[in-house]
């Protein structure tokens, strides 16, 4: 019995918005490669998207909610600032009232945290099922070309002890001091950038790129290991740059491109890439993921994918599912729903 | 729903979040609500915690029209104008009232599949009420 990825399971709101509505709007669209973003209804935010997440993910890994012993929420858009978002969930999803919890914010890396602190509970042995989920939708101000690229998603991964259907092998970071190319104020709605794109795109893409290089110098791995490729998607050019800087192909990373379809899904992008990779993985598989957050940090996590995959495909709702299954807005009713008139 | 207390709302949660009826020891029917009498065979039994799956059918709706919802409601009626509010008759025969989220026209149907998804239901005082309505179960895979 080995500690790992047991199930997994995404959520996004069937509602989209196009490009094509941004223009009409303001003349142009600023979110390079997203043709339509996923927007969250008016009865949805972070929390309720994280439950159906979540459930999706309990059922992949057939494991009951009673069973978990810790709960983990990454989000930078939590409807509270103080106020847990995983206690809600783990009455929604029935876990039991002795279940750890803990909510991850501040970070659009919030994911990858939490997924690797699920990793470091079980593999301590604080507890056998740990549930993480990763559920997103940052706001800017509608004026601010910041707010064009800005999504919205979920995705949860179940990590125990059992069968795993992936394997985490290694992570590793960079961290640096960054000032400036993504922020919010204690207190403020909105996200907000010093607006000067060289510099955000240096920070980013370096840190990114320190981050991928550790875990290989850790694990003595080459870019042309890994079958696919998860990276920061804060629009469709970033991932290119970053593989140019790190040593990857287009081949590796296009399986688990969203932004296109989501947009920007904060903390919960990350996850949501992995998701999709893993939809379409076969055993054997190497899948590295690499988040980013503002300020800045960035995590690597090497994950091998195995035999107990082929057991579980179609069990619960896949990323396509989900892109499949939309209803299309337009911009009056897109700035009703989030709430920016 | 009408405007419900702190208190009552937080004591009923595992209905309002995870449809946890409560079953007759004495005639096996579920109640739902809870009810100090059993509904169904009228004693004042026992009853054991039973998860209702969330699937069932549209037996009957209704259109709360603009200007008709009560005022807890107020904010999602500027929003949305107005909004459906069904009788879900469940697959385990029982029949419970909820909204419909995330349709279309067409969906509005007697006999409609839905299933129950964990959403906002209303803000008070600042603080979220979450709880159950419904969607219809189309071309995506249904959640259990």
């Amino acid at each position: 019995m080995s500690v790992g990825i047991l199930g997994y399971g995404v959520y996004i709101p069937r509602y989209r918005i196009n490009k094509s509505e941004y223009v009409k709007a303001w003349g142009r669209f600023a979110a390079a490669g997203v043709e339509e973003k996923a927007v969250p209804g008016f009865d949805e935010d972070p929390t309720t998207m994280a439950v159906e997440a979540s459930m999706n993910a309990l059922k992949h890994a057939k494991i009951d909610a009673s069973k978990l012993n810790a709960i983990y929420f990454a989000s930078t858009s939590s409807p509270y600032a103080e106020k847990l978002a995983s206690s809600t969930i783990a009455m929604a999803l029935g876990a039991p009232p002795r279940v750890s919890v803990s909510d991850f914010t501040s970070s659009t890396m919030a994911g990858t945290s939490a997924l690797l602190m699920s990793l470091d509970f079980v593999a301590s042995g604080r507890g056998s099922f740990a549930l993480v989920t990763a559920s997103d939708c940052p706001y800017a101000d509608p004026s601010d070309f910041l707010e064009h690229p800005l999504g919205a998603g979920a995705a949860a991964f179940v990590v125990g002890k059992g069968t795993p259907m992936a394997t985490i092998e290694a992570s590793d970071c960079a961290t640096i001091e960054a000032l400036g190319e993504r922020f919010r104020k204690k207190g403020e709605k909105s996200i907000e950038t010093l607006g000067i794109p060289a510099y955000t795109q240096t920070v980013i893409v370096n840190t990114v790129a320190s981050s991928v290089k550790a875990l290989m110098d850790k694990t003595g791995r080459k870019p042309g290991d890994f079958s696919s490729v998860v990276l920061p998607q804060f629009d469709g050019r970033l991932p290119s740059r970053i593989a140019r800087k790190t040593g990857f192909e287009e081949a590796q990373f296009i399986s688990s491109m969203i932004v296109s379809q989501v947009g920007d899904a904060g903390a919960a992008s990350p996850l949501i890439g992995l998701a999709k990779v893993l939809d379409e993985a076969k055993p054997g598989h190497k899948v590295l993921v690499a988040s980013y957050g503002a300020g800045a940090s960035s995590d690597a996590v090497s994950i091998n994918v195995n035999e107990e995959i082929m057991k579980r495909k179609g069990s619960a709702p896949s990323v396509k599912d989900y892109l499949v299954d939309k209803q299309l807005i337009d911009y009056v009713q897109y700035l009703k729903i989030r709430k920016m008139i | 729903m009408a405007h419900v207390s702190i208190p009552s709302y937080w004591k009923t949660l595992p209905q309002r979040y995870c449809l946890i009826g409560m079953q007759c020891k004495h005639c096996g029917v579920i109640n739902f609500p809870a009810r100090e009498i059993c509904i169904s065979c009228k004693q004042k039994s026992e009853f054991e915690p039973k998860k209702l799956s969330g699937r069932g059918k549209i037996y009957s709706y209704t259109v709360i029209a603009a200007g008709s919802a009560p005022p807890e409601f107020s904010e999602q009626e500027k929003l949305a104008g107005s909004f459906p509010v069904a009788i879900i008759e469940l697959e385990e025969g029982l029949r419970i009232v909820g909204q419909i989220t995330d349709y279309e026209p067409e969906d509005l149907k007697i006999e409609a599949e839905v299933e129950a998804v964990f959403r906002k239901i209303y803000e008070e005082d600042k603080v979220i009420r979450y709880g159950l309505k419904f969607r219809p179960v189309k071309k995506r895979k249904p959640l259990s």
